[in-house]
């Protein structure tokens, strides 16, 4: 199987094994970082780095994102997009939030439930999310939608009905054994965990031959047998499947279930795939630069916070850290294709 | 007077009658659906307009964005309805709306957010409450359980808000009184409960010694009890103040991580509006400036505000 993959993939598209494109990511990392460090000992009179909870808190902050851009990543790697991620957060975290409402709470969503098992509402929000994918999926294949159109429509749909499904009211008072899978480093653990899975998983397995042979040519790949469509599926329900779990962390995190959340969780999420030196073009990315584009996000947001700077400001930098991400992904290909 | 306040109630009664005679229908363009303030603010006028006979009421969500709410506003007036509510995304930019409905002769009710606008004409009212005086009653407490001295932090709402600038203005009114206490952070979390997290985690770690929390809302104060409570901190030694007393604030409350919130009348506000822009479309007058009262929520008090 993996000689399929090896002749799908064109040679321009693999990455020269001497240098990782993930190092020049992690020294952009490192050199922010590096840049808040001095900032904070000029400005500030303390270490921006030297403090083990601020470490933890940057990943923490970025969990939730990170995941929907694990999904994400493996998605544009078959050229593919998902805009519906931070829409079909809130779907699920609502769903998982009104069956995990305290069995005394007297104006539930669904009273009289009684306490279910903390495994209901974590199967029925991971399960709205991955339908939420496979919908996204089918339209791609099947209905020959582009996808950025099927999801955008599922972004739309996934919101409105989030909205409808309470009419706006936030889902609150639930058990603690729903809001602890939220709570301390729970989320850091998850992303983690989860993140590793989908880096062995896109590496070593068929998997992810799979989809790197769609993304360098999906032609090439169908006619060397890889069921395309079942395969496109498959990544686009796993995406949807990722949003879930983020939404049902993101209830439990907040303690509530809420339609507005996850409000343009999308585009961080393709933000941190695409600093991480994923190609919109399809065909090259890998989690663990996911991981540290997230990281570059994490590490904006609590160094503008540290140093008490106008939160404006953070949105103008990581657009400009964006646009300079891709500026580099093209150049980097106009330089293998001479 | 008791007769008095008798007849009152019976003309009162009389006026608001004739509001069933003619069908009739109201645009509501809401400035974002989102917000669960607003929110509640929505379903009352609903639930209101549900108990007019011959009353239809259309939402629209304006999304945050003035011009989507513009075009909304200019939807309506092309559908001839017979008032609009509008609760306006940003309060400076309420001009053309106002124009736009006097010109078509369709009466206009801005509510919860008073418009910039000095001089309105006849046919528009205004629902709101005075943002300011929030602040200074959340801050007065505030004030009182800190002991008059401390560090301490505000969350702000949404920047483009004057909801945002009214409640922060009433709390540094009161602050101006007590020298002792001393505002370390000042940061926007955009009325979230999950930015509130986030905010409130960098702040703890950077290590001020925070001893008050002044929230410009419910949402964003839960927000910093969440991130005080996973840093081992108990909220039951801080000041916590939020502004709203929605259902888990009251909730806070009640286990007494929140030590204020200010009951704005969502209910009382939706209802208003509806009455307004129906008698308005009927060639009523009513108030121009009516302004609901903002309510000082403890936890002697707070079991009162659990229906409202």
């Amino acid at each position: 199987m993996s000689m399929v993959a090896d002749t799908s993939v064109p040679v321009s598209a693999r990455r020269p094994r001497k240098l990782p494109v993930e190092a020049s990511i992690l020294a952009v990392l490192v050199g922010i970082a590096l840049i808040f460090e001095l900032l904070g000992w000029t400005l500030r009179g303390q270490s921006f780095l030297g403090n083990p909870s601020r470490l933890l808190i940057i990943i923490l902050q970025v969990s939730i994102v990170g995941l929907l851009a694990v999904g994400v990543t493996q998605v544009i790697i078959t050229t593919g997009i998902d805009l519906s991620s931070g829409s079909v957060l809130a779907l699920s975290a609502m769903v998982a939030a009104s069956l995990a409402q305290e069995s005394d709470y007297a104006r539930a969503v669904y009273p009289g439930l009684g306490d279910l098992p903390i495994l209901i509402p974590v199967a029925a929000g991971l399960l709205v999310g991955a339908l939420a994918g496979l919908c996204n999926g089918t339209l791609v294949t099947l209905g020959r939608l582009p996808p950025f159109i099927a999801t955008l429509g599922m972004m739309v749909t996934a919101r409105g009905l989030a909205r409808y499904y309470t009419h706006g009211q936030p889902i609150s008072m639930l058990t603690d054994k729903f809001t602890a899978i939220g709570g301390g480093a729970n989320p850091v653990l998850i992303f983690l965990v989860v993140a590793a899975i989908f880096h062995v998983a896109l590496r070593y397995t068929r998997y992810g031959k799979y989809t790197y042979a769609i993304g360098g040519n999906m032609q090439a790949a169908r006619v060397s047998g890889i069921n395309v469509t079942r395969h496109l599926m498959l990544v686009y329900t796993i995406a949807g499947g990722l949003s879930g779990l983020a939404g049902i962390i993101m209830a439990a995190r907040a303690t509530s279930g809420q339609a507005g959340m996850g409000m343009s969780y999308e585009l961080d999420a393709i933000a941190a795939a695409v600093i991480g030196g994923t190609s919109l073009s399809g065909g090259i990315g890998r989690i663990t630069g996911t991981v540290i584009g997230t990281l570059i996000l994490g590490v904006m947001t609590s160094g503008f916070t540290f140093l008490g700077v106008d939160a404006y400001i953070q949105d103008i930098v990581k657009g400009l850290i964006i646009i300079a991400a891709v500026m580099a992904d093209q150049f980097r290909r106009k330089r293998r294709s001479i | 007077m008791k007769k008095s306040l008798l007849a009152a109630a019976c003309v009162l009664a009389v006026t608001a009658a004739p509001a069933v005679a003619k069908p009739l229908s109201i645009g509501v363009s809401m400035a974002l659906f989102d917000d669960n303030f607003l929110t509640t603010v929505r379903q009352a006028m609903a639930t209101h307009a549900q108990s007019i006979q011959g009353l239809q009421v259309q939402f629209q969500d304006a999304q945050g964005d003035v011009g989507k709410q513009l075009s909304e506003v200019q939807n309506f007036i092309s559908q001839k309805v017979d008032a609009i509510i509008v609760n306006p995304v940003d309060t400076a930019t309420t001009k053309r709306m106002t124009s736009a409905a006097t010109a078509a002769h369709i009466p206009i009710v801005y509510v919860n957010r008073r418009p910039d606008e000095t001089s309105l004409p006849a046919s528009v009212a205004v629902v709101a409450s005075d943002d300011k005086l929030a602040g200074r009653l959340q801050m007065t407490v505030l004030a009182k359980k800190m002991g008059g001295r401390g560090n301490l932090v505000i969350m702000l709402g949404d920047l483009a808000n004057n909801s945002t600038q009214g409640r922060t203005a009433g709390v540094k009114e009161v602050l101006a009184k007590y020298p002792g206490i001393k505002i370390v952070e000042e940061q926007t979390a955009n009325w979230e409960r999950t930015k509130a997290i986030d905010l409130m985690n960098n702040w703890i770690t950077k290590g001020d010694k925070i001893t008050g929390i002044a929230s410009n809302n419910d949402e964003m104060a839960l927000g910093a009890i969440i991130a005080l409570h996973s840093n081992g901190v108990d909220p039951k030694s801080l000041a916590i103040g939020g502004v709203d007393a929605t259902a888990d604030g009251l909730d806070a409350l009640r286990k007494g991580d929140l030590t204020v919130t200010v009951f704005q009348n969502a209910k009382g506000q939706g209802a208003e509006a509806v009455d307004d822009a129906v008698k308005l479309a009927n060639g009523q007058a009513v108030k121009q400036y009516d302004t609901i009262p903002y309510e000082l929520v403890t936890p002697q008090n707070y079991k009162s505000f659990l229906n409202r």
